[in-house]
This record gives structure tokens, sequence and C-alpha cells, in this order.
């Protein structure tokens, strides 16, 4: 019986299986993804306030991608993507405290 | 009456929820370690906006890009890595994380070779060239440093924490059943990866 109980905890992982094509279509949207960022970046220098706020926001793509598919998030228990809010919510609240305090020098 | 009292999770057991959930909540600690880091740099470039592009071009874009397409590609082999062993190949499981290791060693002589750049032009911090750059240049350099200093150590850390997984896999520690090993490790890879995302083109792409 115990044996058992102990047994089951050895399959408790996630059943999702991600194909080897998902994973290769992943690494191709990020190489579009950074080849694009660099395109921004070398060849439209004189755009400058609109590259930074672009490449932050590709950046940010880039990071979704990761973190849904390689860090497979997508198929994990609602939880993750929940506790994953909360630190980028924690982190915002430093990011807004850190401003207040540098404008009202 | 003879009562034969086992714990629930004690011996030899193998909790793959609570293994992940932990590994996860070590790397929300290390997102706001990195976070921080970015705070630091957000202020200080919102101060000195003009010495922080001077500074920038320093660096060689291309170098920057060969490395993010390296970090992107051991994701990769890494996360199919993980399907490898679900579907029980341990021995292409074994290949792909080779590939990662390479791909973290040509990540590091990169990163040797721009680091040396640097170095030989003074601009380490204290050297005679990196004494007569403006304030904001300093503060720039010391970020540079820091930051990819900081990140290149986790490349090492991940590269250490893989060969461990590989000799396990080799053991038969770790396989089809019981993989979560694997998976933390490639989640450990994957945050690496992630923070590079951001600190390549905050380095290096922005003027």
């Amino acid at each position: 019986m115990n044996n058992n109980t102990i047994d089951n905890d050895k399959s408790d992982h996630s059943v999702h299986i991600t194909s080897y094509s998902e994973h290769f279509g992943t690494w191709i949207s990020l190489i579009l993804l950074t080849s694009l960022t660099v395109f921004i970046s070398v060849y439209g220098a004189d755009l400058n306030t609109l590259t930074v706020a672009t490449a932050l926001f590709i950046a940010s793509v880039k990071a979704l991608v990761v973190a849904y598919y390689f860090m497979h998030l997508k198929y994990d228990p609602k939880l993750y993507r929940i506790m994953i809010l909360v630190v980028m919510a924690l982190f915002t609240v430093f990011l807004i405290m850190l401003t207040l305090d540098y404008l009202t020098r | 009456m003879e009562h034969t009292f086992v714990l629930p999770n004690s011996g030899h057991n193998y909790d793959a929820k609570a293994s992940k959930m932990g590994m996860w909540l070590f790397l929300y600690t290390e997102l706001l370690l990195f976070g921080g880091l970015f705070m630091v740099y957000m202020v200080y470039r919102s101060m000195h906006p003009e010495a922080f592009l001077i500074a920038s071009l320093n660096l060689n874009v291309w170098m920057g890009t060969i490395n993010t397409v390296v970090l992107l590609t051991s994701s990769m082999t890494i996360a199919m890595s993980i399907t490898a062993l679900q579907l029980g190949n341990s021995k292409l499981s074994l290949r792909l994380l080779f590939l990662t290791i390479v791909a973290s060693v040509i990540f590091m002589v990169i990163k040797y070779f721009e680091w040396g750049a640097k170095i030989e032009h003074g601009l380490w911090p204290g050297m005679e060239h990196f004494l007569s750059l403006s304030y904001g240049e300093k503060l720039y350099f010391y970020l540079y440093f820091f930051m990819t200093g900081l990140h290149a150590l986790h490349i090492i850390v991940g590269a250490i924490f893989i060969i461990v997984v590989m000799n396990k896999i080799k053991n038969n520690k770790v396989n089809k059943d019981k993989y979560q090993l694997l998976e933390n490790s490639g989640l450990y890879w994957h945050l690496v990866d992630l923070i590079w995302i951001y600190l390549f083109p905050l380095f290096y792409l922005i003027h």
C-alpha cells in the first residue's frame, strides 16, 4: 500500500511533452525578433528615443516567448503565471517608488 | 495494537512538483536581483543620457548579436533535450545537453575577447583611459562590467549544473520517469537567456 502511494508520486510530472518542431518554431521567432531589434538599432539610429522604447518592447516580447514556450509556462498550472505577475507587480512598485524618489529630490 | 506509521514523504522520495516550485521561487529572486540592477541603470542613464550613448559606442554590436544567437540556440537545445528524455531517448538528450555546454563555452570565449578588448583600451575601472572619462561614462562601464560579469557568472553556474545533470542521466538517476532535475537546469538556463535578452539592447543597441 505504502509503496504504491510513493510510486505514484514519481509520475506527478506535468504530462505535456513539447514537440521538437514547437521548440524549433520558438527559436525561429526569437531569431527573427533579434534580427528586427538589431536592424532597427543599426539602421534606424536617427529615430533616437523611439528606438529605446522599441528595443525594450521587442525584448519584452522575446522574454515572454522564452517564458511561455521554452520555460513551459503555457502548459504549467495557472499558479506559476500568477506568481510571475506578483513578481512583476512587486518590481513595478519598486520602480514607481524609485521614480517618485528621484522626481521629488 | 501495532501501528506502522510511515511519514508520507519520508525516505527516498521524489516530488517533482515541489522541486519545480522551489526552482521557480529561486528564479523569482534572481529576477528581482537583476531587476534592481536594471533600476540602477535606469536612474544613471536618465541622469547621464549623452555619456551613456557615447560609452555604448565602445561596444561591438555584432559580438553582442552573435552571443544573443548562441544563447537562444542553447536555450532551444536544452528545451529539446527535455523532450528527448521525456520520450525516453536519453542518448539524444545527452547529445543536446552537450551542444548546450558547447554554446556556453562559445559564449564565454566571445565574452573573453570582448572584455579583453575593453581592458586593452584601458576601460577597466581604475585604468588610465577609464580615469580620463566623464562621470557618466564611468558609471556606464561600472554597470557594464558588473552586470555582464554577474550574467557570465550565471552562465558558468548554469553550465556546471547541466554537467551535473548529464552525469546523473548517464547513471540513470535522472531518467524518463524522474526528469525534474533536468527541467530545473533547463529553467535556470532559460532565465540566464532571459536576462541576456534585456542586457543586450540596454548595453549594445541603445544609441
